[in-house]
């Protein structure tokens, strides 16, 4: 009978190079969400605005009188609006329990004993929610760009409105990375992933309702720098060369939306810890 | 045994303190708080007298504030959102913290739990809201031409409005909360994809929601001054003040039962 040698040895593996690891958390957890038919009807669900914006495409070049349906750079601003309400949904089924699940677990310490840093942790989680965010919004908005080429039988939109595609990604970016990481931030606060849901539609359905009682009381749009959405949009047009549609100046909201993004990464650095220390 | 009513009474004494005393108050005080701050906001402006409350160069009055007030933080925010979160949590929570066999396991019936729980939310939810509107009337209302005493009537009628609309979302969601799996993300689709949806759509669509029901109660908590024409404008074919009371009182019951039923019948498989 062979009798193995049961002591220690070297591992002989290969190792990954430091600062790969996200990816691995990254693929696992999309695997895992890919797997939920809930999330895939919430995808294909998300894409029925493109598929509307399609036709429209498609009958405003064969029938050139309904100069209505024509696209221009707007109905491409348009379109990433209403992408908003599946961002919404997709933040809060997707991301809600990205840490806390893991908080509750008490798995966070398991991740970090790995050789694994905890910007890596972060940046394969927030990979998760970018990926499925991006699905609903940059990829159906650049697509449609695309059906509209095809569509015309000619690259002369496009080129007409080249800044379509650095602003349809620069939007859609920042739009995706405000709600990833506005909801890793608190994702990090709970162990429940249905109370950092409702804490996140809580703070971006409350400090719009905020703004609407301010505007119907000050008969202006001055105080929307108090609405998350609503900053989103003033920077929005000021990226899609529209005119502001609030009175609030277009940088206070590009400010307020950075420093809720850096509020976020604090939260995120101080939270996200092998050790918790209850004092 | 105890009587249904008796162990619903035993476990909305445990629950409400419960409720009262967590992390969620938190959440609650924020969202009740937050409309209140902003009535603060209004009254100081309104004493200083800023060009910026005016609507073109009109003075809006405080009755008018306070009814768009009602309108945008509570019955469309706050009550719907207080009935996802607490209706949705009554049975949730407890299978997430896997003390719902300690519940079961009680001589009581398992539907007397579910009500002695929705009891309690009525209870928390009422305490903590219903003042804050208290709040914000007097705060408001005194300012610009409004009397406390004429406004006195609508205010019961909106006491009564947020009473009625917290009382029916947190039973249709403490039954989505009693069946489905993931409760959240089905109630926050309801309250924010499907109702603003099917409200302005045309047709038969709307009576499948609760705001249209409590959008034919509003105009007479509101003031019926410009601002508020403009309003109701948007709320056209709106039902009957009985009519409306009638549907929210089938939806209620329907819905109470129906989560009862669901906690008596249903088998909760905890997570390992």
């Amino acid at each position: 009978m062979p009798i193995h040698d049961q002591s220690y040895r070297h591992y002989r593996g290969n190792r990954a190079r430091p600062g790969a690891a996200w990816a691995v958390i990254a693929w696992a957890g999309i695997r895992a969400l890919l797997a939920r038919r809930l999330v895939l009807a919430l995808l294909v669900f998300a894409w029925v605005p493109f598929l509307v914006r399609a036709v429209q495409i498609y009958l405003s070049v064969n029938f050139g009188e309904i100069a209505l349906l024509a696209p221009t750079a707007e109905t491409f601003r348009e379109f990433l609006e209403q992408q908003r309400l599946f961002v919404f949904f997709v933040t809060i089924y997707v991301g809600a329990g990205l840490i806390a699940n893991d908080r509750r677990a008490n798995a966070l310490a398991l991740y970090l004993s790995k050789p694994l840093g905890r910007t890596e942790y972060v940046a394969g989680k927030l990979a998760i929610l970018f990926a499925f965010l991006l699905f609903v919004t940059w990829l159906p908005a650049m697509s449609l760009l695309g059906v509209q080429m095809v569509f015309s039988g000619s690259a002369e939109f496009v080129a007409r409105n080249l800044f379509l595609i650095p602003a349809i990604t620069l939007l859609a970016g920042l739009q995706v990375l405000l709600a990833s990481l506005t909801m890793l931030a608190l994702s990090s606060l709970s162990t429940s992933s249905r109370y950092v849901g409702i804490l996140y539609a809580g703070v971006v359905l409350f400090s719009d309702a905020m703004f609407q009682a301010l505007r119907a009381a000050s008969g202006g749009s001055m105080a929307a720098w108090v609405s998350v959405t609503a900053n989103l949009d003033q920077v929005g047009d000021v990226i899609f060369r529209l005119p502001g549609r609030y009175d609030t100046p277009w940088l206070l909201s590009a400010v307020v939306t950075l420093g809720l993004l850096g509020l976020s990464i604090v939260v995120l650095e101080r939270r996200v810890r092998a050790v918790e220390v209850v004092t | 045994m105890p009587s249904f009513w008796a162990g619903a009474a035993r476990v909305f004494d445990v629950s409400l303190g419960e409720m009262l005393w967590s992390r969620r108050t938190v959440f609650m005080a924020l969202v009740t708080g937050g409309p209140v701050l902003v009535a603060f906001v209004v009254r100081v402006a309104f004493a200083l007298d800023l060009p910026a409350f005016r609507v073109n160069d009109l003075v809006v009055s405080g009755p008018t504030i306070f009814g768009l007030m009602v309108w945008v933080f509570f019955l469309r925010f706050t009550v719907p959102v207080l009935g996802v979160f607490y209706g949705t949590a009554l049975m949730a929570d407890e299978v997430e913290d896997r003390t719902i066999t300690y519940l079961f396991t009680r001589p009581i019936r398992r539907g007397a739990v579910l009500m002695g729980k929705y009891l309690a939310y009525l209870a928390c939810t009422g305490f903590v809201v219903l003042p804050s509107v208290m709040l914000i009337y007097f705060l408001v209302v005194p300012s610009r031409g409004g009397s406390l005493a004429a406004g006195f009537p609508s205010l019961l009628i909106d006491l009564a409005l947020l009473a009625l609309g917290l009382a029916v979302y947190g039973a249709v969601f403490a039954f989505v909360g009693a069946w489905f799996r993931r409760p959240l993300l089905m109630g926050l689709v309801f309250i924010f994809g499907w109702e603003p949806a099917v409200v302005a759509v045309p047709g038969y669509l709307k009576q499948f929601s609760i705001a249209h029901y409590l959008q034919g109660l509003v105009p007479h908590a509101i003031p019926q001054d410009g601002v508020v024409s403009l309003l109701a404008a948007v709320f056209r074919e709106v039902p009957s003040t009985a009519s409306s009371l009638f549907w929210l009182a089938v939806i209620w019951a329907v819905a109470v039962l129906l989560a009862v039923r669901a906690v008596e019948r249903r088998e909760y498989v905890l997570d390992q």
